[in-house]
């Protein structure tokens, strides 16, 4: 194994458990290879049922179905006790168990084994990161639904996890919400932390991101985002992108047009500051 | 008929355990027929309130609402508020999350269900279901598949259908974009088109300004429980083109605008060029001007100039938040976590004085067989109660309904056969047993409140940790008890849910506490459904976070501690309950 590898997939298949015998099902996952590195930004990208938060609980060692293959983690993440990698679900109600942050947070140390004299500094520390520090004790009930996902969040920074597994956080989630709570994981990031952010919004993609698109349970993509987007190669002139359905952000539409007129740009932008930035400097 | 939307000084408040709070209103302000307006604000404005609100889901506390010249609610025969047959039959309704919330076993009775209130012939219903379901692109083979089995986009899709076919004046759609693909979503902006043109009319909450700005005729943003004056959609997206959270094509121009380069447009019909008309306008500036410098190219701007002084707003919107996180971050460093620690959790009463003082009292209250010692213990509860009696506040409807329930059983209890009278003796007896149950409820109530699941947690690992050795598993039924608290609240709001919906497609016009009993039957399978689902869900979620492994070793984070105001807490509930035992010995 590489030595900035965090953890890496071989081979893997997952099915899901069934009840007959011979009836064989339909494959969730089909024989994926997927290495993810120390510090690294994940998009993950699929349509519903597409396999992306199987995927996800497989990388953080949960039984997602009947899997076959090799799921190799770095010693890193094997010397961890408790969780190796933390999700942070869609749904902000779903995880959080204490009557406020601070006592989810003692509770999800707890659980995971941490050392008691330290819970309540780590516990303090991660809320400070998320900025929710003034809300410790609040009410639950009170929270605003990105609040919670910040608390959440904070519960995967308190037990020290070294990847953060984020399955559509911001689904369910207000645009400013949304913003702010994705702004706080890419601060996280730059500090060193690596993120697998399963996203359906395509407009979070930022340049340089590594983007794994997968359709019925297999990789169709792993590369840059840019290469996402890229109508040039294969013949065709259809990107990733479009082959899979999805709807390009209007940045990148506008890129594509230019293309067709004969503009290239420098680079592919993927927000208006930097098309603006790029059309400026051509 | 129909007509306009007219709210007057609308307000509606909620039931809580610190007293009635205000979640929307007062709300003035009207929604024009023929006219698509969209509800914007942050989550929690009370946006989908203000729905339910006209749709009659929500009682008024004060003020009127009106469609046309009809009030939404009138006093019925009894003097009790019903809603008004008429505005309810001409308004749709869909809630948030209308997937998996289906009552009926098929697609096509799932139709019926929602066409009921309307009394229409069999051919007509027929004719209805084909049209709404062609609408928003589902295959007719799918009328006799189970709802429960279509894929979340189709579910999406049927809720829609179910709305459209009743063929409302009036829409109100609570986020219809969420969960639906780019194809679900076009089609959706065709059926608003159509409804439109029809004369139909829309108030559409929702974050998609992307996809739905450009179909609409006004905005109308909700901030904290009010309505603020709706302004054309042209308007406000000149006004909103730097947000953060605004289209991405507003955001794209007013970048563009920035670094001094200006669109023309020829249409000022739509609110933002197409991405193939900005990369025309584009081009034509690469190849007019090639060694030029873009920022002096093209003069003539048809954008509104606000847009510049706003940009300069976005850049620093994003530094400050930025900056922000490094405040807080350079705070902790200097002073460590002053206030938080995991001694600001001890502050309030140990549960097990709280239980253990609750017990005594209970018990001496079960004690008592006349009626002086009720009394006592009634006035007892009174003094322990009055200052917790905010937490009573959201039970008083069953605690009226329990007592009602006492004194029928007692009067019951008093009837005699042979000869037929009335035992005065017997009801006494029944009355007394039921009184004492009744304040030792009392007294249970707040409770709850009073302690939070970790707390319990803890009282129990710490009473029985030393059953541990026998290989008792006290932390796993410790953490169970933490987890049903975390449950019980859910079975109350997952049941009023379903039955908003079901009171919403079946068009009651009673008001929403009281559910009709017709409608009872249809709402508990999907109600069980949904809460072996979000049992589920809690599961999944207790995984991902590594709460619950059977490997794992818990620890403790922190440990409850004997205080001395809980000692007097138990001496007080001592000493009152040898008072009442020598109440009920003495007199």
């Amino acid at each position: 194994m590489k030595t900035n590898l965090l953890l890496q997939l071989t081979g893997v298949t997952v099915r899901p458990f069934s009840a007959a015998e011979q009836e064989e099902l339909v494959a969730i996952l089909k024989n994926i290879h997927l290495g993810v590195e120390q510090g690294e930004w994940i998009a993950l990208i699929g349509r519903n049922g597409s396999g992306k938060s199987t995927l996800l609980k497989l990388i953080a060692g949960f039984q997602a179905g009947e899997a076959s293959g090799y799921l190799d983690w770095s010693d890193v993440l094997t010397a961890r006790i408790g969780i190796k990698a933390p999700i942070v679900m869609q749904q902000p109600e779903a995880s959080m168990v204490g009557a406020t942050p601070l006592e989810d947070l003692i509770i999800m140390l707890e659980q995971n084994g941490v050392k008691g004299e330290l819970i309540a500094e780590q516990a303090a520390h991660a809320l400070v990161r998320t900025g929710m520090l003034k809300h410790a004790h609040q009410p639950v009930g009170t929270l605003s639904g990105g609040q919670k996902q910040r608390v959440a969040i904070a519960g995967c920074l308190a037990v020290e996890a070294p990847i953060l597994l984020m399955d559509e956080p911001t689904a369910m989630l207000d645009p400013e919400a949304a913003i702010h709570v994705h702004e706080i994981v890419r601060e996280l990031n730059r500090s060193g932390i690596a993120v697998i952010w399963i996203t359906q919004k395509l407009d979070e993609l930022r340049e340089g991101d590594r983007v794994i698109a997968l359709e019925h349970g297999e990789i169709v993509f792993n590369g840059a985002a840019e290469g996402f987007y890229d109508r040039s190669g294969g013949g065709a002139a259809e990107s990733v992108c479009e082959r899979l359905g999805f709807e390009a952000p209007y940045v990148v539409q506008t890129v594509w047009e230019l293309e067709k007129l004969g503009v290239q740009l420098t680079g592919l932008p993927l927000t208006p500051a930097a098309l603006a930035k790029a059309v400026h400097s051509r | 008929m129909s007509g306009n939307w007219t709210l007057e000084e609308a307000a509606v408040y909620a039931v809580t355990a610190s007293g009635n709070k205000r979640i929307i209103g007062p709300v003035d302000g009207s929604f024009r027929q023929g006219r698509i307006t969209l509800l914007a604000g942050a989550n929690g404005a009370g946006k989908s309130t203000l729905l339910e609100t006209m749709a009659g889901l929500r009682a008024l506390q004060s003020g009127s609402v009106a469609l046309g010249e009809s009030s939404l609610w009138e006093k019925g025969k009894r003097g009790k508020m019903r809603l008004n047959r008429s505005v309810l039959l001409d308004t749709g309704i869909s809630l948030q999350h209308s997937e998996a919330q289906w009552f009926a076993p098929k697609v096509s009775e799932e139709f019926r269900f929602s066409l009921k209130p309307y009394k229409l012939p069999e051919v007509e219903q027929e004719e209805r279901i084909r049209k709404a379901m062609k609408a928003t692109g589902l295959p007719l083979q799918l009328a006799d598949a189970d709802p429960w089995t279509l894929s979340g986009g189709q579910q999406r899709r049927l809720s829609l259908a179910c709305l459209l076919a009743c063929q409302p004046k009036w829409l109100l759609l609570d986020e219809p974009t969420s969960g639906l693909d780019t194809a679900g979503v076009s089609q959706l902006l065709d059926v608003l088109r159509v409804h439109r043109e029809a004369g139909g009319g829309a108030v559409i909450s929702t974050h998609d300004l992307d996809a739905l700005l450009p179909i609409a005729d006004e905005v109308a943003v909700m901030e904290d429980g009010l309505l603020l004056q709706a302004v054309p959609a042209a308007e406000w997206a000149a006004a909103h083109a730097s947000d953060g959270a605004a289209p991405q094509a507003l955001r794209v121009l007013a970048e563009l605008q920035r670094t001094g380069i200006e669109i023309s447009r020829n249409s000022k019909a739509d609110l933002w060029p197409s991405s193939s008309e900005l990369a025309r306008a584009l081009a034509s500036q690469f190849v007019r001007h090639p060694h030029e410098e873009v920022q002096e190219v093209i003069p003539r701007s048809v954008q509104p100039a606000a847009a510049v002084g706003m940009g300069h707003q976005a850049s620093s919107d994003v530094f400050i938040s930025e900056h922000r996180l490094q405040h807080t971050v350079t705070i902790s460093g200097t002073s460590p976590y002053t206030g938080v620690s995991a001694a600001g959790l001890a502050s309030r009463f140990d549960p097990r004085a709280l239980i253990l003082s609750y017990v005594l009292l209970a018990a001496a209250i079960l004690m008592q067989g006349r009626w002086p010692g009720i009394a006592a213990a009634a006035l007892l509860t009174g003094v322990v109660l009055f200052p917790l009696r905010a937490q009573i506040r959201p039970w008083i409807k069953v605690i009226r309904a329990y007592s009602i329930m006492i004194a029928a059983i007692a009067f019951i209890a008093g009837i005699q056969l042979k000869p037929f009278g009335f035992e005065w003796t017997n009801a006494q007896f029944t009355l007394l047993r039921f009184s004492g149950l009744l304040l030792v409820m009392l007294l249970g109530l707040p409770m709850l409140a009073m302690v939070t699941p970790l707390r319990v947690q803890r009282a129990i690992e710490q009473t029985f940790g030393w059953l541990s050795r026998f290989k008792v598993p006290v932390s796993s039924a410790a953490l169970t008890v933490t987890l049903i608290f975390r449950f019980i609240p859910l079975l109350g709001s997952e049941w009023q849910r379903f039955a908003t919906i079901a009171h919403a497609r079946g068009k009651a016009t009673t008001q929403l506490g009281s559910l009709p009993v017709a409608m009872l039957f249809p709402v508990i399978i999907p109600y069980i459904r949904s809460l072996l689902r979000l049992a589920e869900q809690l599961a999944d979620a207790l995984e991902a976070r590594g709460i619950g492994n059977p490997n794992g070793k818990p620890t403790r984070g922190f440990v409850l501690q004997f205080t001395a105001r809980d000692a007097l807490l138990m001496l007080a509930a001592l000493l009152s309950a040898t008072l009442l035992i020598y109440v009920n010995t003495a007199v």
